[in-house]
C-alpha cells in the first residue's frame, strides 16, 4: 500500500480538449469526471480488463496509447479518449471447421496478412498489457496456435494493436483465434466428458423435473 | 506567358525518350564534358543558382552536396536518385524519367562528380512501369559508354549506376526509408541524426536528391547560374514542373517559371475550372499541406512565397477543387491514403492517422456526431511532432487548414 | 463507529509469521446477518407504491428508478428509423452473448444492442470461476442443494435444478465457443472449492475466468453471420402491443443522445445485468460502469413481476485503497486457496469459506466494533492475508492469480509481501425479473437472462453460480425466444404500457420528475454532464 494520496499538489492536464485540474492519484477516467469532461462513453470495468477506455496520451513530444483506468493524472499531459475501433474484417466461425488437420490452411485464408509482419513493433508498443504481440502473431502464422494463444493470455480486447498494425493483421483477433481454436479442438477433459456421459445415460431430474437444456448433447463432428 | 512553358526540362528537343543520339544532338552530354574539367565548379554553380530540393523540401541543394563532398568515402559514397513518386496528385518525375531519362542520368553523374560519389542508385517506384522501362533502356546505353568512363576518370574511380525498384510504399519516398530499402530491409524511416550525408546507404556517406532536382543540373552547368536565376519570377530561381489536377479544364504537367502565380497556373494554363464554376480551394504538394483558397490566387508558386502564406509548395502538385466539390470527402480520401501509408513504427502516427481516418470517414458518410467532430479536432492537434518522419505532421496540417477554411462543411455533414 | 487502527499502525503491527489464535465461537448466522448485513438496514428502504410488486420493499435508490417516468412519448417516435428482427437481445455481456448465439444457432435473425461496447459487462470482470459438478466425488444433486442452502432456501428449485443440470453441458458449450480452462496434469478440468460449497466444483481460467469467457463469446458473436451487433445503443424504453401487455420491441437511444431507433422484434431478451452503480446504502461496487439497473426499470414499467428486490450480495473482499480501485474485487478464489481474514488485532474472526453474506456481515461487524483498519484516504477494512498465503505456498499467487498481481503492480502494492485491505463491496443483485425455466418473464414476448433475472440465488449467491447462470439461462432464453418468434410478428407497436405506468404513478401521487432508466452513472462534476439526451425534449 505504498501509493500515497491526500496532500499531493494538484496537476493540470488536458482530457478530450478540456482543461482539467486533478489529483495525481486519480486515473484519467476519474480526472475526467472530476474535471467535468463531457460524458465519457468509452469506459467500463475501471480495472483494466475490458479494454474499452483506450486513450492517446501526449507527454511533451512523445505520444503513446494506454488504458485510461490504469493511467494516472500527471502535470501537463494531454489525453484523448479514442473512439471504438471499427468492426473486424476477418470472418470465420468455429463451426465451419470440420477437421483439425486443415487449421493452418484455413488460418492463412482467414488471416492472409499474418505472415506479412514487417516487424515495426507498433503492436508491441501499443499493448497496455505488455503482450509480445509480434511473437504471438509469428507463432500463429507458423501454425503454433496453442503457444500463440498463450502469448495472448492477458489480452483485454482493446484492439489497440489492430489500430497500430500497418499490414492490417488484426493481431488481437489472431490471438483470439489461436486461443479459441485450441480449446475447440484440443480441450477434452476426462472428468467433464465422464460426467456428461453419466448425464446422457441418466439425465438429471431435479426436484421439479425441469426439461434438460435442449441441444447440450448436440452432435459434434470433431 | 506561354513562351515560358516547357522551355527547358520538357523542351521538345529534350523529350526524346531513351534515344541517346537525338539527346546528344540537342546538347546532351555537354554539361558532363564541362564538369569533367572542374568538378567542384558544379557545386558552386548550383549554389549560385539557388537550386532547391524539388521533391518537396525546398531545401537548398548545395548544403546536402557540400556535406557529402566533405565526407571521405567509407569505402564508397552513394547518390540515390529518388523516383518513388507516390503522393496523390504528383506525376512529374515519371514524365521526366519517361521522356528525358538521359537528362536525369546526366544530372545524377554531375552530382556524383561534384560530391565524390562513385555509386549511383536510381530508386524508382515499381508502379511507374513506363518510366522504369525508359530509364532501364537509357541506362543500358550508358553502361560502358565513353561518357561514363570519362566521368569515372574525372572522379578518379569507376562510377556504377544501378536501377533499384523501390517497394512502392509511399513512406519509401522518405529519404532514410529509401536507404533501408536499398540495404534490403523494409523501408522504415530512420531517426535523424545521423543524417544520410554522414551515415547513409550501407553506412556510407549518401546524397539523396529527387529526380526533378537532378534533372535541372545539366542546364545549370551548361548555361550558368545567372541564366538559371533569370528563369524564375521575383526572388525565385529556375523553373518548376507543376502537376495540375482536379476540377480544371486542362490537367497535366506544366513546366513554368518558379514563382508563377496560382492564377496563371490554374486559370491561364489550366484553362480555368470545369463548367465555369468558381475556384474553391487548392490542395498543394503532398497533399499533406495547407489548403490554398481564392484569396491566394495572386501568390507566386515558389517555396518562399508560399511559406509566407503559411502554406507549402511541396512537390508542386496543385489539386484544384471548384465550388460543387465537397472538401470533407476530398480530405477524407487523403487522410485515408496517409493512414494507409503510415509505416507502423510510431504508434502515434499509425494509430493517430487510422483514428483520424475512421472519424472523418464517419463524418463524411453522414454517420458522424458532434462528439466525433470534437474528437477529430482534438486528435489532430495532439499529433504533430510525434513521429520520426513528417507524415503525421502533414496530415495534421491538412486537417487543420481544412478546418480553418471549411469548418462549416464538416458541421453540415453531421447527422 | 469506534476507531480501530490506522493503516500505518496496522502494517507496522502485522507479522506474516505471527501465531494465530483459534477461531472464536461463531455467532449464529441469522443473528449475524440481521445485525450486520446491509440488506437488513432499516434506513434507506422504501416500499413500492405502484407496479406488479406494489407493497414490496426495496432500497430507496432502486425504488426511485422503478417508479420513475419514461424518457419518451409516442410523439417522439414519429419519423424514427425502424429495424425488424426476430430476436432483440438487450445487453452485451455474457448472458446477452449466450442468448444471441443460442437464438442464432436456432436460425433466428438476431440483433444484439448493447449500451456500451460488446463485452463491457460484469462478466468480463469475473475472476474466480464457474460452477459445474464434474468431479467424481461431486454430483449435480449436491450442486442443487448447495445453491438452495446458501440462498437460504429462497431460490426457485425448478430454476436451480435447470441451471445445475445444465452445468457440465454449459462447460462443453463454452469450450465449443473457444473458451479455455485450467487443466490438471492429466488433462482434467482443474476445480476449486469456494465458500458454501460441498465439493471442489469451480472450474476456471486462472483468475481471468470472466475475461476468457467474454473474449471467446465476444468473438463468437462478432463472427456469427446471423447476429448483428449495435454498440453504444442503450435501450431507453420497451415497446408494447396495443393493450400494453406484450413486448414487441424496444426503442434504442445512443450514448451521445443524438438519435433514437425503433427495433420491432418478435421476442426481446433483457440481459442488462445488475445495479452496482446505484451504490445502494452508499456502498462502493465491484460492478462495471453500465450496471445501472436499466433492465429492471424497463421490465417493471412494462409490467413484469420482479422478485427478491431487497436482497443484494456484498462481496466480502472488495479493495479499500488506493481509492481508484475502491470496491474492486479480490477473488474469492484466493480464500479458497487458503488466504485468511484478520482484523486489526491480527486475529481471525470468521471461517473464510462461509457463504459470502455471512463473511461480509462478519467483516462489517469487526469494523463496526472497532477492530477495523483505517487508511488515511478514507474507508475501513480488514486484512486479507495474502502474504501469509504466499509464505505457505510460494509462487501460488503468481501462478494462479495473475490478475491480482497485474492490478497490484499498477497500484504499487505487492500482495505477496503485504496483506491486502478489504471491505464488503456491492457486487450482485440476487433478485430480478421473475422467469420460468425458458427465461420467459411474466410479460409475453419478454425474456430475461443473467443478473437482471431473479429466483435462482435466493438471498445469497455462491461463487461460480453467476457465470453458470448467464450461460445456462442465456441459452435457454435464446432458444425459447427463437422458437416463439415463429408466430406472426407484432401488428402494432405502441407505448401503451408507458401510459399505463404514468397513470398509476399519477394516481399514487408520485412525482413524474425523475426519469429512468439511468443508463450511465452520474459521476461527472455537477452540471457538466450531457443530458441523457435520448429525451428529445431536451433537444432544442
Amino acid at each position: 500500500m505504498t501509493k500515497k494520496t491526500g496532500d499531493e499538489p494538484t496537476v493540470d492536464l488536458l482530457i478530450n480538449g478540456v482543461k482539467v485540474r486533478a489529483e495525481p492519484h486519480m486515473t484519467i477516467v476519474e480526472a475526467a469526471w472530476a474535471g467535468g469532461v463531457p460524458r465519457i462513453t468509452g469506459a467500463s470495468c475501471l480495472e483494466g480488463v475490458c479494454g474499452s477506455c483506450r486513450i492517446l496520451l501526449r507527454r511533451g513530444q512523445e505520444v503513446s496509447v494506454a488504458l485510461a483506468c490504469e493511467t494516472f493524472a500527471e502535470q501537463g499531459v494531454e489525453t484523448l479518449f479514442l473512439p471504438p475501433p471499427s468492426a473486424p474484417r476477418h470472418q470465420y466461425e468455429l463451426s465451419d471447421f470440420k477437421d483439425g488437420w486443415d487449421i493452418q490452411a484455413r488460418f492463412q485464408e482467414i488471416f492472409p496478412e499474418a505472415d506479412r509482419c514487417r516487424h515495426c513493433h507498433g503492436c508491441v508498443q501499443s499493448c497496455p498489457k505488455g503482450i509480445a504481440v509480434e511473437d504471438g502473431v509469428a507463432l500463429a502464422a507458423a501454425g503454433r496456435f496453442r503457444e500463440a494463444g498463450e502469448a495472448f493470455f492477458e489480452c483485454v480486447m482493446c484492439e489497440l494493436c489492430d489500430s497500430a498494425c500497418p499490414e492490417q493483421i488484426a493481431p488481437a483477433h489472431v490471438g483470439l483465434f489461436s486461443r479459441r481454436i485450441t480449446a475447440f479442438f484440443h480441450l477434452r477433459p476426462p472428468n467433464l466428458i465422464h460426467r456428461l456421459e453419466e448425464l446422457r445415460q441418466e439425465p438429471f431430474s431435479g426436484s421439479n423435473n425441469p426439461a434438460p437444456l435442449p441441444g447440450s448433447d448436440e452432435k459434434e463432428s470433431s | 506567358m506561354t513562351e515560358s512553358l516547357n522551355a527547358n526540362l520538357l523542351h521538345p528537343q529534350q523529350r526524346v525518350g531513351d534515344n541517346m543520339a537525338r539527346w546528344r544532338e540537342a546538347g546532351g552530354g555537354d554539361a558532363l564534358r564541362i564538369a569533367a574539367q572542374d568538378p567542384p565548379a558544379v557545386l558552386t554553380a548550383i549554389k549560385d543558382a539557388d537550386l532547391r530540393g524539388l521533391g518537396g523540401s525546398g531545401f537548398p541543394v548545395w548544403r546536402k552536396w557540400e556535406a557529402v563532398a566533405n565526407e571521405a568515402p567509407r569505402p564508397d559514397k552513394y547518390l540515390v536518385c529518388n523516383g518513388n513518386e507516390d503522393e496523390p496528385g504528383t506525376f512529374k518525375d515519371r514524365l521526366l524519367l519517361q521522356e528525358t531519362p538521359h537528362q536525369v542520368i546526366e544530372g545524377a553523374l554531375l552530382a556524383a562528380l561534384a560530391t565524390g560519389v562513385n555509386r549511383i542508385v536510381f530508386y524508382i517506384n515499381p508502379d511507374l512501369t513506363r518510366a522504369l522501362a525508359a530509364l532501364q533502356a537509357a541506362l543500358g546505353q550508358w553502361q560502358g559508354s565513353d561518357m561514363l568512363q570519362q566521368a569515372g576518370k574525372a572522379l578518379g574511380r569507376p562510377i556504377t549506376m544501378e536501377l533499384k525498384p523501390s517497394s512502392g510504399h509511399y513512406i519509401g519516398g522518405e529519404e532514410t526509408a529509401a536507404l533501408e530499402w536499398i540495404e534490403g530491409k523494409f523501408p522504415f524511416p530512420r531517426g535523424k541524426p545521423p543524417y544520410p550525408a554522414q551515415d547513409g546507404a550501407h553506412g556510407c556517406p549518401t546524397l539523396i536528391n529527387n529526380v526533378e532536382t537532378l534533372a535541372n543540373v545539366p542546364a545549370i552547368v551548361r548555361h550558368g547560374a545567372d541564366w538559371f536565376r533569370r528563369q524564375g519570377i521575383g526572388k525565385a530561381t529556375g523553373g518548376k514542373l507543376y502537376s495540375l489536377s482536379g476540377d480544371v479544364l486542362h490537367p497535366g504537367v506544366y513546366e513554368l517559371p518558379m514563382g508563377t502565380t496560382l492564377h496563371d497556373l490554374v486559370l491561364v494554363h489550366g484553362g480555368g475550372l470545369l463548367s465555369g464554376k468558381p475556384l474553391k480551394a487548392v490542395f498543394t504538394g503532398g497533399p499533406s499541406n495547407t489548403l490554398l483558397t481564392p484569396a491566394d490566387l495572386d501568390v507566386g508558386l515558389d517555396f518562399d512565397s508560399l511559406r509566407e502564406r503559411g502554406a507549402s509548395l511541396g512537390t508542386g502538385a496543385m489539386i484544384v477543387v471548384s465550388e460543387g466539390t465537397g472538401i470533407v470527402k476530398q480530405v477524407a480520401e487523403y487522410v485515408r491514403f496517409f493512414a494507409h501509408s503510415s509505416c507502423g513504427q510510431c504508434v502515434s502516427c499509425k494509430t493517430g492517422t487510422a483514428t483520424l481516418s475512421l472519424l472523418i470517414d464517419r463524418i463524411d458518410t453522414g454517420r458522424g456526431t458532434a462528439a466525433d467532430l470534437a474528437t477529430l479536432e482534438s486528435l489532430y492537434r495532439m499529433l504533430p511532432g510525434s513521429g520520426r518522419c513528417h507524415l503525421v505532421n502533414g496530415v495534421a496540417q491538412l486537417l487543420d487548414s481544412s478546418f480553418r477554411h471549411f469548418r462549416h462543411e464538416y458541421e453540415q455533414a453531421l447527422k | 463507529m469506534t476507531r480501530g487502527l490506522s493503516l500505518q499502525a496496522a502494517l507496522a503491527a502485522y507479522r506474516v509469521d505471527a501465531e494465530l489464535a483459534p477461531l472464536p465461537q461463531p455467532l449464529e448466522p441469522d443473528a449475524l446477518l440481521n445485525a450486520f448485513h446491509p440488506d437488513h438496514l432499516r434506513d434507506g428502504i422504501a416500499t413500492l407504491a405502484v407496479g406488479p410488486n406494489a407493497g414490496a420493499r426495496c432500497p430507496r435508490e432502486l425504488a426511485d428508478l422503478l417508479q420513475a417516468e419514461a424518457y419518451i412519448d409516442e410523439v417522439d417516435l414519429a419519423g424514427v428509423e425502424v429495424t425488424d428482427t426476430d430476436v432483440l437481445v438487450i445487453g452485451g455481456g455474457g448472458a446477452g452473448s449466450a442468448a444471441a448465439l443460442a437464438a442464432a444457432e436456432r436460425g433466428a435473425r438476431v440483433l444484439l444492442a448493447t449500451k456500451m461496447r460488446l463485452g463491457d459487462s460484469n462478466t468480463v470482470m469475473a475472476e474466480g470461476g464457474i460452477q459445474a459438478a464434474i468431479e467424481p466425488d461431486d454430483s449435480v444433486q449436491q450442486h442443487l442443494q448447495d445453491t438452495l442452502r446458501a440462498g437460504h432456501h429462497a431460490g426457485n428449485p425448478a430454476l436451480v435444478a435447470a441451471m445445475v443440470g445444465d452445468g457440465p453441458g454449459v462447460i462443453r458449450w463454452l469450450i465449443r465457443q473457444g473458451m479455455q480452462f485450467d487443466q490438471t496434469a492429466s488433462g482434467d478440468l482443474h476445480t476449486r472449492r469456494a465458500g458454501g460449497i460441498s465439493a471442489p466444483r469451480i472450474v476456471h481460467c486462472r483468475d481471468y475466468t470472466g475475461l476468457e469467457m467474454m473474449r471467446a463469446l465476444r468473438e463468437a458473436v462478432i463472427q456469427h453471420r446471423g447476429i448483428e451487433v449495435w454498440d453504444q445503443a442503450p435501450a431507453v424504453e420497451l415497446l408494447s402491443n396495443e393493450n400494453g401487455r406484450k413486448c414487441v420491441g424496444a426503442v434504442l437511444g445512443s450514448l451521445d443522445g443524438q438519435k433514437l431507433r425503433i427495433v420491432r422484434a418478435r421476442s426481446v431478451i433483457l440481459a442488462t445485468g445488475g445495479i452496482g452503480r446505484l451504490h445502494l446504502h452508499g456502498f462502493p461496487t465491484s460492478n462495471h460502469l453500465g450496471a445501472t439497473g436499466d433492465g429492471l426499470v424497463l421490465a417493471y414499467r412494462i409490467g413484469a413481476r420482479l422478485c427478491d428486490l431487497d436482497s443484494f450480495q456484498y462481496h466480502p473482499t472488495g479493495l479499500v485503497n488506493p481509492p481508484y480501485l475502491s470496491g474492486k474485487l479480490v477473488t474469492e478464489g484466493i480464500r479458497a486457496a487458503g488466504a485468511l481474514l484478520l482484523n486489526a488485532e491480527g486475529h481471525r474472526f470468521i471461517d473464510e469459506l462461509q457463504p459470502r453474506d455471512i463473511v461480509s456481515a462478519a467483516i462489517i461487524r469487526e469494523c463496526r466494533e472497532g477492530r477495523g483498519i483505517h487508511p488515511d484516504t478514507g474507508g475501513v477494512g480488514v486484512w486479507l492475508d495474502t502474504a501469509r498465503l504466499e509464505r505457505g505456498q510460494p509462487g501460488l499467487i503468481e501462478q494462479q492469480f495473475p490478475k491480482l498481481l497485474a492490478r497490484s503492480r499498477i497500484a504499487g502494492i505487492d500482495p505477496r509481501r503485504d496483506p491486502v485491505l478489504v471491505y464488503p463491496t456491492l457486487h450482485y443483485q440476487n433478485g430480478g425479473a421473475v422467469i420460468d425455466v425458458d427465461g420467459a418473464t411474466t410479460v409475453p414476448g419478454l425474456y430475461a437472462a443473467g443478473e437482471v433475472a431473479g429466483g435462482i440465488h435466493g438471498h445469497n449467491r455462491i461463487m461460480g453460480n453467476a457465470l453458470l447462470e448467464i450461460i445456462s439461462f442465456g441459452r435457454r432464453a435464446g432458444m425459447a425466444a427463437a422458437i416463439s418468434s415463429h408466430d406472426r410478428g407484432p401488428k402494432k407497436i405502441t407505448l401503451e404500457h408507458v401510459n399505463q405506468a404514468r397513470r398509476a404513478l399519477t394516481l399514487a401521487g408520485l412525482p413524474l420528475t425523475r426519469r429512468a432508466p439511468q443508463i450511465m452513472p452520474d459521476y461527472t462534476a455537477p452540471g457538466k454532464d450531457f443530458q441523457i439526451a435520448a429525451n428529445p425534449r431536451s433537444k432544442s
